[in-house]
């Protein structure tokens, strides 16, 4: 059901969305702020050992326990050390909080829904089926991430393997 | 009618199932106390009392079913009460068996399904007794119209076990109309689906089931949380006067006494969070008289059920897992264990058997006895039919103590049971109770002596969500491994460890145990574990009935920790089985000591 919640959503053109932005290897992504918990810095993480690689590790946010997931390894974008910028996204999704680790947090941005084109076939070096729309600014492109796809779809079987 | 009036009151209806749940809770067992005291008035009026409840509370809730149900049920029982009739076992079978009926009806208005139970052969049943003469003294029988069956044994052509063997090679009420073509397999399917989804609706209601707490309980732990706030109050104060006081005797001594304050009223409060999750295990134990009564007389055995330490309180999320290899233990004993009454005789053993049910407190821990006086477990048996089903191999079969042949019954498959009974012998039980241990971070410890019975003990945690947890070193990280299943530590060097069939062993005393390495186990995606030092430490621990060696660099200490989900996103992580937030705010993963032995291989 929340699959496609996205693409109904783009059919209201006149409506403004509001995203917060993020940016990662040379792109830049949008992710709806009312998925955003809160963005915190990098902290100490404990590794989860028998997990997929992507999982950098658990962390305690105020007595929870929350995994983390390095997106840069995820997306398969060559990791780099965390730097000053270098920020935790918490969302968020399907009732599951989880943690992103972003290489910097840019702003909050309103567009119009009629901004926001379907996915082109090649946009970027994510993969098409966790994009759900590019959204045209000014003078560039925003990346607009389907987060339940992103953590629901082939990440399912993925886990589910490890956990085997 | 439908049973849906008042019900769309969920308060009310919660209360009504609460309440209800609990009177028939008791009915089973007072019932089979009454079959064997039956002229135990006071015992009789509190069914009575018991039944009559049930009946208003649901006649209040028009709940026509139950009140229809309840009404016939004290009639049987009220003409018990009078005197009337005296408690013969052909009415207890009637009683008990409404009563399973009573249970059904409550089952389905808490799945919330209006769907009528067909109630006419319980209620027909019951009508029969009230008019039959059954039970009442010294009048002869009038002719009646009996079933052949009943009439079959009564003149003693058959025995009562015959007939019911026959009655139930009777098929299923769906393979019956699926073959004469009334319905097609399809609908006999959906309408099993539907069953299917009522059990699955009262499962999801009792995921938010409600807890009874005794006030008392209640006003003490308010008294603490008083205190907590006065003790708030002290270090806000200390706080503020931290400029000016910082560095005196007196501020140090404050702060100290305040801190050791707050860690008295933690702990105490902590303690009393927890006593209100813990409930006595006699609501565990208060099914089994009906159960040992019911197998008995299934199985042609005389047996007792001595039960004892039912007050013991344990935490409810253990207490829900015991029920399941309880009911095995008590089915094997009764099955296996005790010999038919002419054998016992023959042995110069009293005529019935007695298993005794016993539960304790030790330390942190509680102790759950099932023993029987029965014939034993034969440990060469069992290590023959290990091999003849392929288990083992002769080899290893001939380097097994007598212990370890014991521990044979645990592997799955296995059963000795010469003919699969309704009862017992389908090779899963020992198992079930094994998985369900091994859940709980339990211990399994199996004692026999042939021809003069089996004693098994299960040794669990009383809670789940705090646990003493022992902490250790493994390469960079540091895990917490509960306690509870820790049996000792030992220092070693890197050449005590030998290599037997390909697996790592330490010999230590006169035990071989398995080696299990935690940094091989946990290592990361970047080193490909390395060995740990030349000198370490082997964790001495025990799964169920399994014992094995934990090797880690280093112990740090021991630590009360409290056990906190990976959650739903990383699910199932091999080897882990939690985890804690220490002190500093670090998290630490807890060890699943019951699959890592499982995951070294």
């Amino acid at each position: 059901m929340p699959l496609d919640t996205a693409a109904t959503e783009l059919r209201k053109p006149d409506e403004l969305l509001q995203l917060v932005s993020f940016r990662l290897a040379d792109e830049e992504f949008g992710i709806d702020i009312l998925k955003v918990q809160e963005i915190i810095r990098m902290v100490d993480m404990t590794r989860v050992p028998n997990s997929p690689e992507f999982v950098e590790g658990v962390i305690n946010l105020r007595g929870r326990i929350i995994p983390i997931i390095a997106l840069r390894k995820r997306f398969g974008v060559e990791p780099r050390p965390p730097d000053k910028r270098t920020r935790i996204m918490v969302v968020e999704v399907d009732r599951k909080t989880i943690g992103f680790i972003v290489d910097s947090v840019s702003e909050v941005l309103r567009i119009p829904r009629s901004t926001v084109e379907p996915t082109p076939e090649v946009v970027s070096s994510v993969n098409a089926e966790y994009i759900s729309g590019v959204g045209k600014l000014e003078d560039r492109l925003l990346i607009l991430l389907d987060l339940n796809r992103l953590l629901t779809g082939s990440e399912r079987s993925l886990l589910e393997g490890a956990a085997r | 009618m439908n049973e849906d009036s008042l019900v769309d009151d969920p308060e009310l209806l919660n209360e009504y199932l609460n309440e209800s749940q609990e009177i028939i809770d008791n009915l089973d067992e007072d019932l089979v106390r009454l079959e064997n005291t039956p002229d135990d008035l006071e015992l009789l009026n509190k069914i009575f009392r018991g039944i009559h409840t049930l009946k208003g509370t649901s006649g209040f809730l028009a709940l026509d079913q139950m009140v229809r149900l309840t009404h016939k049920g004290e009639d049987v029982l009220n003409s018990l009460r009078k005197g009337e009739r005296r408690v013969t076992p052909t009415i207890m079978d009637v009683i008990l068996s409404a009563v399973d009926f009573v249970k059904l009806l409550h089952t389905r208005i808490k799945a919330g399904d209006k769907q009528p139970v067909d109630l006419e052969p319980i209620i027909a049943r019951l009508d029969a007794v009230m008019a039959s003469t059954e039970g009442i003294p010294t009048s002869p029988p009038p002719p009646k119209e009996k079933k052949l069956g009943e009439i079959l044994v009564e003149e003693k052509v058959i025995s009562e076990e015959a007939l019911e063997s026959a009655l139930k090679q009777q098929k299923k009420v769906g393979e019956i109309l699926v073959k004469k073509k009334l319905v097609s397999s399809d609908q006999v399917e959906e309408a099993l689906k539907r069953q299917e989804e009522v059990r699955r609706k009262v499962e999801e209601r009792e995921g938010t089931q409600v807890i009874r707490i005794d006030v008392k309980r209640l006003d003490a732990i308010m008294n603490l949380v008083g205190e907590l706030v006065l003790e708030r109050n002290r270090l806000m104060q200390l706080n503020r006067d931290i400029r000016s006081r910082a560095g005196t005797e007196q501020f140090e001594d404050d702060l100290a006494r305040s801190s050791a304050r707050l860690n008295f009223i933690t702990t105490e409060l902590q303690q009393g969070i927890l006593k209100t999750r813990m409930l006595p295990i006699e609501r565990v134990f208060k099914k089994f008289p009906r159960m040992i009564r019911d197998i008995s007389r299934e199985m042609g055995k005389e047996v007792d059920l001595a039960v004892s330490g039912e007050e013991t309180e344990m935490d409810k999320s253990v207490l829900d897992e015991l029920n399941d290899p309880l009911v095995h233990l008590l089915r094997n004993s009764v099955d296996h264990g005790i010999e038919p009454p002419e054998v016992r005789e023959a042995a110069g053993k009293a005529r019935r058997g007695t298993v005794h049910l016993k539960a304790s407190h030790q330390g942190n821990y509680i102790n759950i006895r099932v023993a029987d006086d029965g014939k034993g477990i034969d440990a060469e048996v069992l290590g023959r039919k290990a091999v003849e089903k392929g288990l083992i191999t002769e080899e290893k079969l001939r380097s097994m103590s007598q212990k370890d042949k014991m521990e044979l019954i645990f592997l799955p498959g296995f059963s000795t049971a010469e003919k699969v009974s309704n009862v017992s012998g389908r090779g899963v039980g020992m198992d079930v109770v094994k998985t369900n241990v091994t859940k709980l971070n339990g211990i399994i410890d199996i004692d026999s002596q042939s021809g003069r019975g089996t004693e098994i003990t299960l040794k669990l945690p009383l809670t789940l969500a705090i646990m003493q947890s022992l902490l250790v070193a493994a390469g960079q990280d540091i895990y917490a491994i509960p306690l509870s299943s820790v049996i000792e530590t030992v220092r070693v060097q890197q050449e005590e460890i030998r290599m037997v069939d390909r697996v790592r062993v330490l010999r230590l005393r006169n035990t071989v145990l398995p080696i299990v390495s935690l940094r091989r186990i946990f290592k990361s995606h970047a080193d490909s574990g390395t060995e740990p030092p030349g000198q370490f430490y082997v964790v001495v621990t025990a799964v169920a009935d399994k014992r094995f060696g934990i090797a880690v660099d280093r112990l740090i200490g021991q630590e009360e920790i409290v056990i906190k989900s990976l959650g739903e996103y990383l699910g199932d992580v091999r080897g882990i089985a939690g985890a804690t937030i220490m002190g500093d705010g670090r998290v630490t993963l807890i060890v699943d000591t019951a699959r890592l032995l499982a995951l070294s291989h």
